[in-house]
């Protein structure tokens, strides 16, 4: 699936879709999510106080673990210690955090920038469990981000919402009434129809 | 009190623009507004129609700019149905950003509740607050239903003109209750700076312009009793606290009265005893009254028909 391959948006009158459409646009690119949706469906019916939005995320994004971004291995003979050499410093915090929690404090050393220590009994059996570690999950963060988007963009007033989001469907109504079975509906059926293309 | 008062802005460098508030000085008009940035300054002043043409030669000698600022000596509330991030910092603020470079003062006002359909409402509060003003701008959405059916309804209990923008482009007959109504604006999540935004902004400008032009000869017909800037200049030289006053507008003009921007309870006696060469004090012609906006003190001039003679 490419980036936005499907990207519709629907409102009463053809000038009314098309300033809804940069309003997403826009939106979609200030939550960095361009290359994470493939594609997404808008209706809005103003005078049903209706917002509808039907996406379909694009897979592909695997777990972050300690061997993705760093080189583990024992450090100098005679000190029980592992020591990890960082490549990538994006993940530095989220892994000190982490080995913080699991080793205590005292016994995590980052002796210079690129560097961290942790000092252990057995080093050689820890290697694989530092390993992997899972440091960050996009995915997660992902999620946050699209219900986030979500939010953005529908309009202010429409508090009323109901979201799913199954693996990478994503469905999105608001209004400002109480919430009717056939606007859930209807959005699962928009849905249904972006998955179609999925051949 | 024959002088034409012309409204202008200048543009240049802070090196000698003291020589173009000498000349102004010397001829009888107005400082409005100074607003320094680095080493360039603004100023927004009202000069006396036949002499303008002096203050754009030094000007050119300063190499500096002098432009026509038609909204200059208004205060006008920007109204957006909330101040959540739909509305805010684009596209209300760029639309009170545009108004400003016309020369007035904008009030960003977002109501508590004015978000939705049927659900939105303002409070007495808010309408007398945007009651101050010289006109009110009001932002709205993308869509004609709600700018037609239901958004009219925050127009409700406001007296001052009302410019409605919105995304489509509608007639102004079309929108009950507002007396403009612009298009091409509407809710937009980016920095207006595309052609066909700027020029939305433009037509903004020019209707606010023509609606202020309307207000300004109605009260010519009957002209305040003192024009608001020469209150301006006798606050400044007579109480000497407003200069400690860091808004950028301490005391912010409007067609028929000003703010000043002091506590009323310790300020309002002042005011109210300022004295005038005429020997007139300043409450005999004029309604000194607390602000609805933080506890400044907001003065109404009396028309010369009520006071029976203007100074």
């Amino acid at each position: 699936m490419e980036p936005l391959e499907t990207f519709l948006v629907e409102a009463p009158l053809q000038s009314e879709s098309e300033q809804y459409r940069q309003i997403l646009k826009d939106v979609i690119s200030d939550m960095v999510l361009a290359q994470s949706i493939g594609r997404i469906k808008v209706v809005i019916r103003p005078e049903e106080s209706l917002f509808q939005m039907a996406m379909v995320l694009r897979g592909g994004l695997s777990p972050v673990k300690t061997s993705d971004f760093a080189d583990v291995n024992v450090g100098e003979f005679g000190k029980n210690e592992v020591v990890i050499k960082i490549n990538n410093e994006k993940y530095l915090s989220q892994l000190l955090k982490i080995l913080w929690d699991k080793y205590g404090r005292l016994n995590v050393r980052q002796p210079e920038r690129k560097t961290v220590a942790v000092k252990t009994e057995n080093p050689m059996d820890k290697i694989s469990n530092i390993e992997n570690i899972i440091v960050d999950d996009p995915r997660n963060t992902l999620k946050k981000r699209v219900v986030d988007m979500a939010v953005r963009v529908a309009p202010e007033g429409f508090r009323v919402r109901y979201h799913s989001l199954k693996g990478d469907n994503f469905i999105f109504v608001a209004s400002e009434d109480a919430m009717k079975q056939e606007w859930i509906e209807e959005a699962h059926q928009m849905l249904d129809e972006l998955t179609d293309k999925e051949d | 009190m024959g002088v034409v008062l012309e409204p202008y802005i200048y543009e240049g460098g802070m090196y000698k623009h003291g020589l173009i508030l000498e000349l102004l000085e010397d001829l009888g008009g107005y400082l409005v507004q100074k607003t320094p940035a680095g080493s360039e300054v603004t100023l927004v002043m009202l000069i006396p129609k036949e002499d303008v043409h002096l203050v754009q030669d030094l000007a050119k000698k300063l190499l500096g700019t002098l432009t026509k600022a038609p909204l200059t000596g208004t205060e006008i509330a920007v109204v957006s149905p909330t101040l959540a991030s739909h509305h805010l910092p684009h596209s209300a603020c760029d639309v009170a950003e545009y108004l400003r470079r016309g020369g007035s003062n904008t009030n960003m006002i977002g109501l508590a509740r004015g978000m939705g359909r049927k659900v939105s409402l303002s409070e007495d509060y808010e309408r007398k607050l945007i009651n101050e003003h010289d006109v009110a701008v009001f932002s709205f959405g993308v869509f004609s239903d709600c700018i037609i059916n239901k958004k009219p309804k925050l127009f409700k209990g406001i007296k001052v003109p009302i410019v409605a923008t919105g995304g489509p482009e509608l007639n102004t007959e079309d929108v009950p209750g507002a007396d403009m109504y612009v298009g091409g604006i509407g809710r937009i999540a980016h920095r207006m700076r595309k052609e066909g935004e700027l020029n939305s902004l433009d037509v903004l400008n020019e209707k606010v312009g023509e609606m202020i032009e309307n207000k300004r000869e109605k009260l010519a017909k009957d002209p305040l009793a003192v024009i608001p800037a020469r209150v301006m200049q006798e606050i400044e030289r007579q109480i000497s606290d407003i200069q400690n006053v860091l808004s950028p507008a301490p005391i912010t003009l409007q067609l028929d009265g000003l703010r000043i921007k002091l506590p009323y309870e310790d300020y309002h006696k002042n005011i109210e005893n300022l004295e005038f060469d005429e020997g007139v004090v300043l409450s005999e012609i004029a309604d000194v009254m607390p602000s609805k906006m933080k506890n400044y003190i907001l003065v109404k001039i009396k028309p010369e028909s009520e006071v029976g003679y203007s100074i």
